[in-house]
């Protein structure tokens, strides 16, 4: 009887509001401890009293898989099931943050797609800290905003499947939502144009070899730089889709990412370049072999700091290097020096590099192994060893 | 390479190959893709055992062909 949605309760997505828990879930909820006792019989008002005591959020954790209070109040929330307007209350209020939580929590599971984003997005700019139980029982910090993106970009949190909700540019572009206006538009104009100059002069700074000097104050680098003020021009119009796509990640990472999207651009240019100087200085000379490294670390240490989309500067890396490769290799030079000093170390280096290339035994002649070693490399496993 | 074989008793019973010095984690990952389930739901058992992630099947001592329990979270 305990366990009963509320009659009067309307049903979520074609089901019994309670059902959005799946079953295992929901049956350890029901022999909770805290759900027995805690959330018997609670009402909306003295659901407020019971959300405002809890400390941390989570799913379930241990061996058991124990579910943590949050969830319960989640539970006890679908089965009640307040009015929408006291769940808008949830989250507008701003001295509980587990209050907040808890409501935004609801209304993504609840919620139909507009009010998910209208209501959540205002919560971008909340900074607060969090308490989250992991699935092994330990605590570890995170933060609203945080929280929030998972739970307007991901389709599992806290171990319950969230809804499927559409995308935000599919609901702009039939208008039923206004594009999204970031807190930090203002900031970003003047923010990025000064990181840009601070870039140049860091770069500059590190006394880098001529080339990379001349690359860094090429024509193309201004060009960049004027598309990227470009871009932010019709930033309203045209680039919406792109912006979008980066405010799926998350408000704080967006601004981040445009500029450094372009700046990857410029910086993957220079980064092939240096990789196929490294390739045939390896072959070639030793002292070119161990200069063009080190640009290259250091170029990728760079990179690295500053840049967060790694994914995608990486795979078009990948891509264009074996066409560059291929372009570079019938420019090379046959200087007769750097052919003698190069056939010595060429075998065993090559062959060295070889061996790497093959390691992950996706090409074993038993092609259920070969499928198996497939599986594992996807999941970043080391391949069967018979 | 040991191959390990996980039964549920409720029509999905599963063959997978792995190493010996993987983890319980890694096993769980390469069930889930064969089974559809997310790797944090399942539990692998030997009889009330339930089986820590961070072991190796080495350390349980899981040999070639053994059948174990799979349950869900």
């Amino acid at each position: 009887m305990a366990n009963r949605t509320d009659p009067a309760a309307k049903s979520i997505r074609g089901t019994n509001p309670q059902n959005l828990v799946e079953k295992i879930l929901r049956s350890k909820i029901y022999q909770n401890t805290y759900w027995k006792e805690q959330c018997f019989g609670l009402t909306a008002e003295t659901l407020v009293d019971k959300a405002m005591e809890i400390d941390h959020l989570g799913g379930t954790f241990g061996g058991n898989r124990k579910p943590t209070p949050f969830m319960c109040l989640v539970m006890k929330m679908l089965q009640i099931q307040p009015e929408k307007d006291i769940v808008v209350e949830f989250i507008k209020n701003e001295d509980y943050k587990y209050v907040r939580v808890l409501g935004a929590f609801y209304l993504r599971l609840t919620g139909t797609d507009i009010d998910v984003y209208r209501y959540l997005e205002p919560l971008y700019n909340d900074y607060r800290k969090l308490r989250h139980k992991s699935p092994d029982g330990q605590f570890t910090l995170t933060h609203v905003d945080e929280v929030i993106d998972e739970l307007l970009t991901k389709d599992y949190s806290c171990d319950i499947a969230l809804p499927r909700i559409k995308k935000r540019w599919t609901l702009e572009s039939i208008g039923s939502l206004d594009p999204r206006k970031s807190a930090l538009e203002d900031d970003f104009e003047e923010e990025e144009e000064k990181e840009e100059e601070e870039e140049q002069n860091a770069e500059l700074e590190n006394g880098t070899h001529e080339k990379d000097y001349y690359r860094g104050r090429s024509p193309a680098r201004e060009r960049d730089r004027d598309r990227k003020r470009e871009s932010h021009r019709y930033r309203d119009r045209d680039y919406e889709r792109d912006r979008d796509y980066d405010r799926e990640r998350g408000r704080g990472r967006d601004r981040d990412r445009e500029r450094d999207r372009d700046r990857d651009r410029e910086r993957d240019r220079d980064r092939y370049r240096l990789r196929d100087e490294k390739d045939y200085g390896r072959d070639r000379e030793k002292m070119r072999d161990w200069e063009g490294r080190e640009r290259d670390r250091r170029d990728r240490d760079r990179g690295r700091r500053r840049s967060h989309s790694r994914s995608r500067s990486r795979s078009r890396d990948r891509k264009d290097r074996d066409g560059e490769h291929r372009k570079r290799h019938a420019r090379s030079s046959t200087s007769p020096r750097r052919h003698e000093n190069g056939t010595e170390n060429e075998p065993k280096k090559k062959k060295e590099k070889k061996e790497k290339k093959v390691d992950d035994g996706t090409d074993h002649p038993d092609p259920e192994i070969a499928e198996a070693n497939r599986i594992r490399a996807s999941l970043g496993l080391k391949p069967l060893r018979p | 390479m040991i191959e390990v074989v996980l039964n549920d008793r409720l029509g999905k019973k599963v063959r997978v190959k792995c190493n010996e010095d993987d983890t319980i984690v890694d096993l769980k990952k390469l069930v889930a893709t064969q089974t559809g389930t997310r790797p944090d739901k399942i539990r692998i058992q030997k009889w009330y055992n339930i089986y820590k992630d961070h072991i190796t099947l080495k350390d349980y001592e899981i040999h070639d062909g053994m059948g174990l329990e799979l349950y869900y979270n």
